[in-house]
């Protein structure tokens, strides 16, 4: 060999050193392998390549690190966003049953608060759940609160009053409470027949009189005991 | 030298727009009383603007229903003859109304009338867009390249 070109010699147990450190490496055990290449404290050639792969092998630790902190950062926001999603969706739902919130007030006594904007396809989903109720739950009297609404369609008016002669042929009473000046003329208007259709001024009068008749029904019922 | 008069009445406001996407039941619950609050502002009268809530309602409910999807598009132009209007825009993507006259008509679809067993399985009178024909002051239909589009117009 001539000067140009010298030679380094190595003693195979800091070569296979090396080879240990590369092999933790490469299974991303980046601590042991520093340990392993710090060792050696000596000053030749080798020692320089040694140093280099130290440095090589500090970065890559430093960017799995930072994989890993952003992996999990963005599967945070995932979860966020996912309990986000799941949030409106219980929004929309609970909006569904808002549309059309029925409450047994007394025993067999269903009151329907009818709020907001009226459109065809509310009331016939109120009609449809109200009737049901009124069958599931025995209901003998219920009440339609309207006293939230100040404009209706004239077939939207015209439905509700269908909705209380079906509420009859079910074996119930239907009280509509609330009829606003505005309703009331569109319903004389429109010429629906409003027989059988018993209106009350507001809810409260709507419950006293399913307490009277309650009352009345309970007297009858004693008085033919004895 | 000639000098142009001005009259600074003629300087035109641009109308306000506002768009909602509408792809579920739901979206009509919540566009329809932003309606109702825009109509108030915009100086029409409480009934009125009661009466747009329902027009908004029904063809919000319409899109869901019939259109796949689409949006609702208010514009409240102060400028337009005579007095200003209110513009309620329907567009949607679905299928263009087969009849118009039929579909219009109270407890009809555009395929005809509706059997009244039915109107609790399929969630509707049938008098929605009699209802928008009603009470609004223009009624407009126009097919577009992909789906339709309906408009009300309401006179302030």
């Amino acid at each position: 060999m001539s000067e140009d070109n010298p030679q380094v010699t190595v003693t195979s147990e800091r070569l296979q050193k090396v080879i240990q450190a590369l092999s933790f490496a490469s299974v991303d055990e980046f601590e042991q392998c520093l340990t392993l290449l710090q060792e050696s404290d000596a000053q030749d050639e080798f020692r320089e390549l040694e140093t280099a792969f130290t440095i090589f092998v500090q970065e890559l630790a430093e960017a799995k690190r930072q994989r890993e902190r952003a992996l999990s950062r963005a599967e945070a926001a995932n979860r966020e966003l996912e309990a986000k999603l799941e949030t409106i969706e219980m929004q929309q739902a609970a909006i569904r049953e808002l549309s059309t919130p029925i409450i047994e007030v007394w025993t067999g006594v269903l009151c329907l608060p009818v709020v907001g904007v009226v459109d065809s396809q509310r009331s016939a989903e109120m009609t449809e759940t109200l009737l049901e109720m009124i069958v599931s739950k025995q209901a003998r009297t219920a009440i339609v609160d309207i006293t939230g609404i100040d404009v209706m369609d004239t077939k939207t008016a015209d439905h509700f009053i269908k909705m209380a002669r079906a509420v009859r042929l079910l074996g119930a009473e239907c009280v509509i409470s609330g009829i606003n000046p505005g309703i009331a003329q569109t319903l004389t208007h429109i010429g629906v027949d409003l027989a059988g259709v018993r209106t009350m001024r507001n809810l409260r009068d709507a419950l006293q009189f399913h307490l009277r008749e309650t009352e009345q029904l309970a007297a009858h019922v004693k008085k033919d005991h004895f | 030298m000639t000098f142009e008069r001005r009259d600074p009445s003629i300087i035109r406001v641009p109308p306000r727009v506002r768009t909602y996407a509408v792809t579920k039941r739901e979206d009509a619950v919540v566009i329809a009383p932003q309606a109702r609050r825009f109509a108030v502002q915009f100086g029409l009268g409480a009934k009125r603007s009661a009466e747009i809530a329902i027009v908004v309602s029904e063809l919000a409910t319409n899109i869901a229903k019939h259109g796949i999807r689409g949006e609702i598009t208010l514009i409240l132009d102060d400028d337009a003859p005579p007095r200003g209007e209110l513009t309620v825009i329907a567009k949607d993507v679905g299928p263009p109304i087969r009849d118009l006259a039929m579909a219009t008509t109270d407890h009809y679809d555009d395929r005809g009338p509706i059997d009244p067993s039915l109107i609790l399985h399929r969630g509707g009178l049938g008098t929605g867009l009699g209802a928008v024909l009603r009470l609004s002051d223009r009624f407009e239909y126009k097919e577009l390249e992909e789906g339709k589009e309906i408009r009300a117009r309401f006179f302030r």
